[in-house]
């Protein structure tokens, strides 16, 4: 398709809507695996933002493009179902394909890796022990009484509560703006994933709630959240993980 | 330096060719071997520590339980003024919804786990104070005016 524009435009005999350069300033964390001893570094970039899409993972593809090809940063769907590009932007965990690059051009873009996390290279966060996490919670339909030969049966009031919590793409921007977290991550689940656990003890397919939330019975798992919103307030599908572990603790206090 | 051993351990998973041994490693003897922050394999699930309601939802449920007692104490105390039993109520539940919360904040940044020398003594010093604070807030209170009646002195003062 690019190259078929160009190509339109280049026939006409003057250039139609040519703009002039919009230059922006995208200062972008990097890191080395293979020189572990240089300290990370801010390095600067310029984008002409008349000659880029609107996002910032449309910037970041410009600039690894046409500009350095060894910065490095996950990327897959452009349209916030994969979760992969997810990054501090600006100081807010989000989804670099959701996030609207700031037009103002006399501000320069901070872009770093999602906080507190172990750092594989540039903007690529390991989240080995966020996916351990998630398998740990056992999030799969576990029935006692599974339907011969039919769907498991679900009210509308029942599948309702599973709205809000299904849609969670695993992006970690909640957890990983989660100061609990951020210092307990060994023990302490995290939002995401505390919020899968309680989708599967919400499910009314499921029958083993009880089981779900007796292993959160600890000091650490469930009970190091302390009702901050992070979670809420960064979450780029705008989903409520502060809400389901608030449910979760209830559920568990009255129960 | 940790993470690249991180990184290490992830790409080591190739040459795994038998799960069940890996599995059977202790913790110490994994994380000796690949030197990663990572417990066991990539593919193990973490673990939760055995399942304790007086450290899980009981604690949880009390710790609101006292939050929530305190409005109506307080509140009593202001009509009643220096009553033994308001008082008492007040002097008890404001001590064990401090010692939780301290106790809370230790967990959060002084845990035993990370700091095997120093949390220890923190946390026994913040018991070491409740216990003070519990022994002076009685000989205030059965020697002296008592809480209300310091607050009501303060107020007008």
């Amino acid at each position: 398709m690019r190259s078929f524009s160009t190509s339109t435009r280049r026939a006409l005999a003057t250039p139609v809507g040519a703009k002039p350069p919009h230059m922006k300033k995208f200062q972008i964390y990097r890191w080395n695996p293979d020189k572990p001893a240089e300290k990370p570094r801010m390095q600067t970039y310029d984008v002409d933002l008349n000659a880029c899409g609107p996002m910032v993972l449309d910037a970041l593809l410009k600039i690894k493009n046409e500009a350095d090809p060894t910065l490095t940063f996950r990327r897959s769907c452009r349209e916030g179902i994969c979760g992969s590009c997810a990054m501090n932007i600006e100081g807010q965990n989000t989804l670099a394909c959701l996030c609207r690059i700031d037009r103002n051009e006399n501000k320069a873009s901070k872009i770093y890796p999602l906080p507190h996390m172990y750092i594989v290279k540039d903007l690529v966060p390991d989240m080995t022990q966020f996916y351990k996490q998630y398998k740990s919670i056992e999030p799969y339909l576990q029935s006692d009484n599974v339907p011969d030969g039919v769907e498991h049966r679900q009210s509308p009031e029942e599948r309702k509560k599973l709205d809000g919590m299904y849609e969670c793409i695993l992006c970690a921007c909640c957890s990983t703006s989660c100061p609990s977290y951020w210092w307990n991550q060994d023990e302490y689940l995290g939002p995401a994933v505390l919020m899968q656990a309680y989708r599967w003890i919400a499910d009314s397919r499921d029958s083993k709630a009880a089981e779900r939330k007796e292993k959160l019975e600890n000091t650490f798992s469930l009970y190091r959240c302390h009702t901050i919103f992070n979670c809420t307030r960064t979450c780029p599908k705008g989903l409520n993980p502060a809400k389901a572990i608030a449910e979760m603790k209830k559920e568990m206090a009255t129960a | 330096m940790s993470v690249t051993r991180g990184i290490s351990n992830i790409a080591k998973r190739g040459l795994h060719t038998s799960p069940a041994t890996a599995l059977q490693a202790t913790k110490a003897a994994t994380q000796v071997a690949t030197g990663s922050y990572v417990e066991g394999t990539v593919n193990d699930p973490t673990r939760f520590p055995p399942p304790n309601s007086a450290h899980g939802s009981s604690h949880w449920a009390f710790e609101r339980a006292v939050s929530a007692a305190l409005v109506p104490v307080i509140g009593a105390s202001f009509i009643t003024s220096s009553h033994p039993v308001i008082d008492g109520l007040i002097c008890s539940s404001l001590l064990v919804h401090s010692h939780i919360g301290f106790d809370a904040s230790l967990t959060d940044y002084l845990h035993d786990r990370k700091f095997p020398k120093i949390g220890p003594i923190a946390r026994w010093s913040v018991r070491g104070l409740t216990l003070g604070a519990a022994i002076g807030l009685y000989s205030f209170q059965t020697n002296d005016i008592g809480v209300t009646e310091l607050v009501a002195k303060l107020w007008t003062a």
